[in-house]
């Protein structure tokens, strides 16, 4: 909002224009103020709905047609952030009360001091310019808050839903989203040969900046394990693509790993990433070893260590996201690793999806009410009985 | 999110507290970046009172270490709890940040 204000001067009193007009000059040359006229509320309404660029109305109290106070009901019906000062008789303080009561900015009384309203205009004129300005950066923060409901379903959208089903194995991966655009991901690739890819990823920090990052680690890992195989190769490649001209210190921890359907062999390498649980049939469990892998993107040249482990037959593997371990309770606890190996101990689940839901049923009961901070991302592999 | 520091021995040491997560990280960011000069030769970061970090706090060391490799200096992290050398050892970040016990034990390994 930027000057000549324009003001609208509504008074039955002809002479009040020429007054107006001649007191004001000063301050109407120098492009400071406009005034427009209106003899009553019925022609101010009139004005104010045909030109919207009015900034405020300052206002007699008793006229013919519409007095000041029916009007100043009815301005907010033609623009709800227009305001008004009203004119009253000195010591009229029913009807002064009146007009606050309805909304009025602010009043000033006869007969006119003009140093008086000139300072009234100025004070309204500041307050509806920062008025205007708190509503343009709420519609600002509305805007982006929308943009980032969008780059949230964005990410979510391009999260596998379906899960290959081959023979003797099962998977199923899902992702819980903190309220904050985040940087968890997951992938299943069905590979050559009865392989399987699969990936879980945390990308450092949370945000847009971290949704792109996401974006471009899930890719590079999806082009790279799909042309290379060897899961310390995948993440090495993918290492060195993020690494080039990485300057803001962002970093994504990948799991990845490559299980045969035929030999029930998980190999995997781990980029900074938790370590996976090997859940036994009977509930049990333990960590998978490190293999020693630093967060992708943040040295170049990097080697990834890759190991094996067998799945018997009734055995998972538990990959997951640290939202699942890093949850927190209103003590301010961390829900663990123990307490993950705790849900598969009470019962071991039937499939993966029964393993992830029991896992995110047992953090959310844990968290109660206290808000999630980070996405919560689990994915399990499962080989058959049979 | 604040950052103290003191200087021994030609080495500052800056020290913060509590969480360090993304609601902080920033913050955090620019105590660090106001608390060290582009002259330091060593810096030695303590966590012995921080009690959790996440990967927007381990980001934030990590361009802490970046900027400290590009004027020369020497930079380590010590006295972190069993939970914080945890999430050093998982990420990998303790292969690329010089991790030591006590503080003592940095500085004078920054000394030579």
């Amino acid at each position: 909002m930027e000057p000549p204000y324009k003001i609208l001067v509504v008074d039955d009193e002809p002479d009040l224009e020429p007054l107006m007009l001649q007191r004001m000059r000063r301050h109407i040359r120098a492009g400071k103020y406009t005034f427009v006229f209106a003899q009553n509320g019925v022609e101010a309404l009139e004005r104010l709905s045909a030109e919207d660029d009015i900034d405020m109305v300052l206002s007699d109290i008793n006229m013919p047609r519409m007095d000041g106070l029916t009007l100043l009901d009815q301005i907010p019906k033609v623009d709800p952030n227009i305001r008004s000062v009203i004119v009253s008789a000195y010591g009229d303080m029913k009807n002064i009360r009146t007009a606050m009561n309805r909304g009025a900015f602010d009043f000033v009384t006869k007969p006119l001091d003009f140093a008086d309203l000139q300072i009234t205009i100025d004070r309204t004129l500041s307050h509806m310019t920062e008025w205007r300005e708190a509503l343009s950066s709420r519609d600002k923060l509305v805007a982006l808050q929308n943009e980032l409901n969008v780059a949230s379903q964005i990410q979510q959208s391009i999260l596998p839903t379906e899960f290959p089903k081959g023979s003797g194995y099962e998977i199923y991966a899902s992702m819980e989203p903190a309220r904050n655009v985040g940087g968890d991901f997951f992938d299943v690739l069905t590979l050559d040969a009865g392989m399987v890819g699969l990936a879980i990823a945390d990308v450092s920090d949370k945000g847009v900046p971290a949704a792109l990052f996401m974006m471009s680690s899930r890719t590079l890992l999806k082009g790279s394990a799909i042309g290379i195989g060897e899961p310390g190769q995948v993440l090495s490649e993918v290492n060195d693509l993020l690494h080039e001209d990485n300057d803001t210190g962002m970093f994504v921890t990948i799991l990845y790993a490559v299980y045969s359907s035929s030999t029930g062999e998980l190999t995997y390498a781990n980029g900074g990433h938790n370590s996976p649980l090997l859940v036994h049939a009977d509930g049990t469990s333990s960590l998978l070893p490190l293999t020693g892998g630093i967060a992708l993107g943040v040295v170049p040249e990097l080697e990834y260590q890759q190991q094996t482990v067998r799945l018997a037959p009734g055995e998972f593997v538990f990959l997951y996201t640290d939202g699942v371990t890093e949850a927190m309770n209103a003590e301010g606890e961390e829900f663990g690793v123990e307490r993950l190996q705790d849900v598969f101990a009470a019962g071991p689940p039937e499939d993966p999806k029964a393993a992830n839901e029991a896992v995110f049923e047992a953090v959310s009961e844990f968290a109660g009410d206290t808000d999630q901070s980070d996405d919560i991302t689990c994915l399990a592999i499962y080989r058959s009985e049979s | 999110m604040g950052v103290t520091t003191e200087r021994q021995d030609n080495t500052l040491i800056a020290k913060t507290d509590g969480r360090i997560d993304g609601a902080n990280a920033r913050e955090f960011q620019d105590a660090l970046d106001a608390a060290i000069d582009s002259s330091e030769r060593a810096v030695v970061l303590d966590l012995e009172e921080v009690s959790y970090i996440s990967s927007a706090g381990l980001r934030v060391i990590l361009l802490t270490a970046k900027s400290l490799q590009k004027q020369d200096a020497k930079f380590a992290v010590c006295s972190l709890s069993e939970s914080i050398r945890e999430i050093f050892e998982i990420s990998g970040f303790d292969q690329i940040i010089a991790v030591h016990d006590s503080r003592q034990e940095a500085i004078d390994v920054l000394k030579n």
